[in-house]
């Protein structure tokens, strides 16, 4: 174990029972791009954990490195306690693996491709028939069961490839970005199955490039350029940012744009709707400032007042300390 | 090994052939429709080959002569020339595919039987249709000749008399030949369907799925093989049944052993369908690959046309290579000879080798993994 990542952290010892998904220095090379750059993350029994990040972070990489369908380049990972360097496959009865893209047999049935991964798993034949019967009712496509495949709406495609992921009872789900092209009926139905899945004790890790999603986390881990940005619950990671949020609505918000970007503490200026989301250091201290200021330009407003920061006003502002960081 | 997993993926693919229009077509239909069609375009009865005669003679002899030539089938008298040059024109324009020129004197020096002057020019760049015109020609002026010499005197036109009788296609039919032959080429569609099945799983998505369950990857790759041998096999009887009914090929051996045989055949083939579904990530390259591997060798060096024999010695090793050679040769020889295995076993264990090679090359690069 010492030649494969002497630097990078050890393997767990066999007593840390308690983590199901673990990797240090975790790190995939493709032909021109690091995809996945010294990731550490562990992820404890019970956990719905988010992999939250922009497109080409690095998330789908890293869910099919932890599902052994990529060969790691460097570093090391253990899925269910099974290292995945040395034994990819016997990693493979205790996950549940869902891919980004609908990849399930289009032109089978519903019954048929839920009946095909039961045997693939392994699935006792005396269990089969009650498993299908609850997954499908679970997945609420009971009625569609002898519908094909390629004859579902996007959110039933997403839900029949869940339920096809859960025919063993795996108790790891890898989830990628299951939601991701769902109308939004679907998708807090889908996190509504995955809520009910936590609830049974299944270790959830999701990936999504939804900030909104990352409330419905219990932890939460911000992945930027192959890194992880930063790791905790959502509520710690919109409070500690270290950058506080003011709220701006006015008529003249094209003008209070520019003028705003140049005002005292704020670093970011962003629209959300019809208003503007001032990042600054300090929401209570500036207040004053930016109000002088922008009387000063003559922009006249509706409210300006402190306000919770987002997930993604979060995210924002780390991957921006995380890039000066870089730069000097 | 995994039976539950083996007839798994079975029935997931039957299902798939039996639902894709497609795959059906290409595994179904196709290869009876193809050798159909190939049995009939690739050999073409060669009949009313256009000619001119250009007749400097003019005698009731020559007349006579030509009669005779444009009589039956074989040959169309076209035009009749004047000069050497509007052969030549009639040649290029492509209106004759020979030229028949009968020169002065002919009918006098056949009468006092001092030889025969005639010239026959054909064209080359069609040497079948050519020099089937030129056969034609000698043929009937040979006829010509004995039917108006006295008989016995005309024994000086053919110096050396072979009597020849060809065993087993006394015809000497090119289709009777060359139909067993064919069997080899289209069952080479079902290797394509699997190598187009393998890659459309990684285009698709598919496969992702699939790698991610505890499945093995002999189980995965055998299973995949396997649907498309059981349809090559409804190939296999339904084949010499169109060829007896259709062309009238006799059919002289065991049709167990046959049947036994090509399935050694359908193994080795699928598996060279499957090697290239393991290297290639999409269908067009996938197919393209079957064209470059199983097909255009298939065609031009399994002995199906030409000779092995007349191959030079790299070819005709790489020949030994192909599947297809060695059913070339099991398909003939039982068909056409009722020979058994006493003379075929080398080629059924070269089949039964090659197979073997093909999965286990197979299966080393076939990883259960993405990229």
């Amino acid at each position: 174990m010492t030649e494969r990542n002497g630097d990078r952290g050890e393997p767990p010892a066999a007593d840390r029972g308690d983590v199901v998904i673990e990797t240090r220095g975790l790190t995939r090379d493709f032909k021109e791009i690091r995809a996945v750059d010294g990731l550490d993350l562990t992820v404890r029994r019970g956990e719905l954990f988010g992999l939250i990040g922009p497109d080409g972070a690095g998330k789908t990489t890293t869910l099919r490195l932890l599902a052994g369908l990529l060969k790691i380049s460097d570093g090391w990972a253990a899925v269910a306690g099974r290292d995945l360097t040395r034994e990819p496959e016997a990693v493979k009865p205790h996950i549940g693996y869902m891919a980004q893209r609908f990849s399930l047999y289009a032109e089978l049935t519903v019954m048929e491709n839920l009946r095909f991964f039961s045997e693939l798993y392994d699935v006792p034949p005396r269990e089969r028939a009650e498993r299908t019967d609850r997954l499908l009712s679970f997945a609420g496509l009971t009625p569609f069961r002898s519908r094909r495949a390629e004859h579902l709406s996007g959110g039933m495609k997403k839900k029949l490839a869940l339920a096809c992921t859960l025919i063993h009872e795996p108790p790891i789900l890898l989830l990628d970005e299951p939601t991701t092209g769902v109308d939004p009926v679907s998708r807090r139905e889908f996190w509504d199955i995955l809520t009910e899945l936590y609830t049974g004790g299944t270790t959830i890790l999701v990936t999504t490039p939804y900030m909104d999603e990352a409330d419905r986390c219990t932890r939460v881990g911000l992945i930027y350029q192959g890194h992880l940005v930063r790791c905790d619950a959502p509520e710690v990671i919109r409070a500690g940012i270290g950058e506080e949020l003011i709220e701006l609505q006015t008529d003249q918000w094209r003008e209070a744009q520019v003028v705003a970007k140049d005002l005292p503490g704020v670093s970011q200026v962003m629209t959300y709707g019809e208003s503007l989301h001032l990042l600054v250091d300090a929401a209570e201290d500036r207040l004053p400032e930016i109000e002088a200021g922008l009387e000063a330009e003559g922009i006249t407003y509706r409210s300006l007042r402190p306000t919770r920061p987002r997930m993604e006003e979060a995210f924002i502002s780390l991957v921006r300390d995380r890039e000066r960081e870089g730069l000097r | 090994m995994s039976v539950r997993h083996l007839r798994a993926v079975v029935v997931k693919e039957i299902r798939h052939v039996l639902r894709d229009r497609w795959t059906f077509i290409l595994v179904l239909v196709t290869p009876i429709s193809l050798l159909f069609i190939m049995a009939y375009a690739l050999t073409v009865d060669i009949d009313n080959v256009p000619i001119a005669v250009m007749d400097h003679d003019q005698s009731a002899v020559s007349r006579d002569f030509i009669q005779q030539l444009s009589a039956g089938e074989e040959l169309d008298l076209v035009a009749r020339a004047n000069a050497l040059e509007e052969v030549e024109r009639l040649l290029v324009e492509g209106t004759i595919k020979a030229g028949v020129i009968i020169q002065p004197a002919f009918g006098e020096d056949l009468v006092g039987q001092r030889g025969l002057r005639l010239q026959v020019i054909i064209d080359g760049t069609e040497p079948e249709s050519g020099t089937f015109a030129m056969e034609q020609v000698a043929r009937r002026t040979e006829a010509f000749v004995v039917r108006s010499m006295p008989s016995g005197s005309a024994e000086w036109l053919r110096p050396i008399e072979l009597n020849v009788r060809a065993l087993y296609n006394p015809g000497l039919e090119p289709r009777v030949d060359l139909v067993p032959g064919l069997i080899s080429m289209v069952l080479g569609l079902p290797a394509l369907s699997v190598a187009l099945a393998l890659s459309r799983e990684r285009e698709h998505g598919t496969l992702e799925q699939v790698l991610v369950t505890p499945i093995s990857r002999a189980d995965l790759l055998v299973g995949k093989m396997i649907p498309y041998i059981a349809i090559g096999m409804i190939n296999v009887v339904a084949i010499p049944i169109m060829a007896m009914a259709a062309f009238g090929i006799p059919f002289r051996g065991s049709f167990g052993l046959f049947f036994l045989l090509s399935i050694v055949f359908l193994f080795a083939m699928l598996s060279m369908g499957t090697l290239i579904g393991v290297f290639m990530r999409t269908q067009p390259a996938a197919l393209a690959l079957s064209f470059l591997v199983i097909f255009f060798p298939g065609f031009f060096m399994t002995g199906i046309f030409y000779p092995i024999a007349a191959m030079p010695d790299e070819l005709q090793m790489e020949a030994m290579l192909l599947p297809g050679t060695h059913y070339a040769i099991i398909t003939r020889s039982i068909f056409l000879r009722a020979v058994g295995l006493e003379i075929l076993w080398p080629n059924v264990l070269a089949l039964a080798g090659l197979g073997v090679v093909f999965t286990a090359v197979g299966a080393f690069f076939f990883k259960k993994r993405l990229g």
